[in-house]
């Protein structure tokens, strides 16, 4: 894609926006570092929300298998990150 | 002692328009919405009908709804959330919110459990299903198409369309009660929460009973309507109507195919769906509250021909008994309708049995119109809109006109060409579904404060 891609602060703050608006959590509890369901009180049904707002947002489709790394909020903005970039793992 | 109910509010979202102002103001210029069915739809088969009252949805952003819940929701849960929250405000009740994450909330001033809920539909989230059926077997034949390497593929005209993900919610976004269930979660209703599901009088029976909890004393309010969607990518939900026989053939001038009591008429116009929901409350607690009501129920039957699955019986004296019953019970008569929003739904068998029960009964002093006329059928929808449009007929005392009506069945006192101005105290609106159900509520104009 030669398309300008997002920096990578803007796609953390676009997954921290979508985080904030599916969980109802505060800006400053969705660090890099913090988990869905362990930090950020998700169940199972939010983090397949989570999903579809995701894929929404980015306008991407994410497979059950890659969506089981998307754990925390930094290894969902470097999954976003490939993802958009068009680099394949 | 049986309680008088008001209708209170009304939301209503139909082809011809989105809310009762915009709704109403069509209704009453003979507004007929009718178009070309898609074109992709032709390259699956060749029906018998070419036309279809299209709807455009609303920008859901308008109302109470969140990223979360337009993901997860079929478009018929949607427009029953819609008509709520416009039926709510109509009734000038405010709320407030209950829970954030969940986007809930409550409504001020009301008892919540003796709060319910009654929808009427007749197939639910059908649309969703078909598209998470069409992500279930299509994205495995696209895949194999693609691997074919271009050795291979389907038309232009034969798109694969569907969502990449199967909606994890499909469960959810498919079940008929989903109408109901998700306004009761919505407000914290928690009365009873009923779907009702008698085809094409849907909407009309699911208000019946809201009417008869109320009036009865169970609950004091209740939100009541009926929701529909049938749009679905591929047109196999409207091939269903087709194939059975029931649609208007639509070979001339669209707007001109739905012809509810005119000897030219073919059969319905397909409506992609639409909704209408009331608000219900004990006239008491509506008065109290300083609300103004629109109209007042004051009776409902219903009952069953148990004749055939898809034809109505053609002698019709299930009808008449609906009627005996609706009198019977309300301690009204006949002789005091002065308005009948008909079935009408322009299929040969309804017309015909419709037109010469209501001239037995009524003589041909009852104005009578069919909304279908101007909006096609909307199935588990129509009922609900239909009673919508008698309740503001009532209150604006004026009738719309019944379209492409130029040679009558029957000599019944039909409005057609222009609305027609009367100040109407009693009127009927009636439904009739296959599987044989009849529905028939009365209204009233106001009883003075």
């Amino acid at each position: 894609m030669l398309m300008d891609l997002p920096s990578d602060e803007q796609l953390l703050e676009r997954v921290q926006n979508v985080a904030i608006e599916i969980l109802k959590v505060k800006r400053e509890e969705v660090t890099s570092g913090a988990k869905f369901i362990d930090d950020l009180g998700a169940d199972s049904l939010d983090k397949v929300t989570l999903l579809m707002a995701l894929e929404d947002e980015f306008k991407e489709s994410i497979s059950d298998e890659e969506a089981k790394e998307l754990t925390t909020v930094g290894s969902t903005v470097d999954f976003i990150k490939r993802k958009i970039g068009g680099i394949k793992q | 002692m049986r309680k008088t109910v008001a209708i209170t509010g009304i939301g209503v979202i139909a082809p011809n328009g989105c809310g009762r102002d915009e709704f109403w103001s069509n209704c009453l210029r003979g507004l007929a919405v009718a178009e070309e069915i898609p074109p992709h739809w032709n390259a699956y088969n060749t029906y018998n009908s070419r036309v279809w009252a299209p709807l455009q949805l609303p920008d859901w952003d308008q109302f109470s709804l969140n990223r979360a819940e337009k993901m997860q929701m079929d478009p018929v849960q949607l427009l029953s959330l819609a008509c709520g929250e416009m039926a709510l405000k109509d009734a000038g009740l405010k709320v407030t919110l209950r829970d954030e994450k969940k986007n809930t909330f409550s409504i001020e001033g009301i008892d919540a459990f003796r709060s319910g809920v009654f929808m009427g539909t007749g197939n639910g989230g059908l649309v969703s299903y078909t598209r998470a059926q069409a992500t279930h077997v299509l994205a495995p034949v696209k895949k194999a198409l693609d691997n074919m390497q271009n050795t291979c593929a389907l038309p232009d005209s034969m798109p694969l369309e569907f969502s990449s993900r199967f909606n994890p919610f499909v469960v959810a976004m498919t079940m008929p009660n989903a109408c109901s269930a998700v306004l009761s979660i919505k407000y914290g209703l928690a009365g009873p929460s009923i779907t009702v599901s008698t085809a094409c009088a849907s909407g009309t029976s699911a208000i019946g009973q809201a009417y008869r909890a109320i009036a009865s004393g169970e609950i004091n309010t209740a939100l009541a309507g009926g929701a529909e969607y049938l749009a679905d990518p591929y047109g196999g939900i409207f091939r269903g109507f087709d194939t059975a026989g029931t649609l208007a053939r639509g070979d001339g001038i669209a707007s001109e195919a739905s012809r509810p009591f005119d000897s030219k008429r073919t059969g319905f116009l397909f409506s992609a769906g639409g909704c209408a929901v009331l608000m219900m409350e004990d006239a008491t607690q509506a008065r109290a509250r300083g609300a103004k009501v629109i109209a007042e129920l004051v009776g409902y039957s219903e009952n069953c021909d148990a004749f055939s699955i898809m034809g109505m019986s053609p002698e019709g004296d299930h009808v008449e008994s609906m009627y005996n019953t609706l009198f019977d019970s309300s301690g009204f008569s006949a002789g005091q309708v002065d308005y009948i929003n008909a079935h009408g739904t322009a299929t040969l068998l309804n017309d015909e049995v419709e037109s010469r029960i209501v001239e037995r009964v009524f003589g041909s002093r009852p104005f009578i119109n069919s909304t279908k006329s101007l909006i096609g059928h909307s199935i588990g929808a129509a009922g609900a809109i239909e009673t919508a449009v008698t309740a503001l007929s009532i209150e604006s005392g004026k009738m719309h006109p019944s379209v492409n009506l130029t040679d009558p069945i029957r000599p019944l006192n039909f409005v057609v060409d222009k609305p027609c101005g009367y100040p109407i105290t009693l009127a009927l609106n009636q439904s009739f579904g296959f599987g044989g159900h009849s529905a028939g509520l009365l209204l009233k104009r106001p009883s003075p404060q």
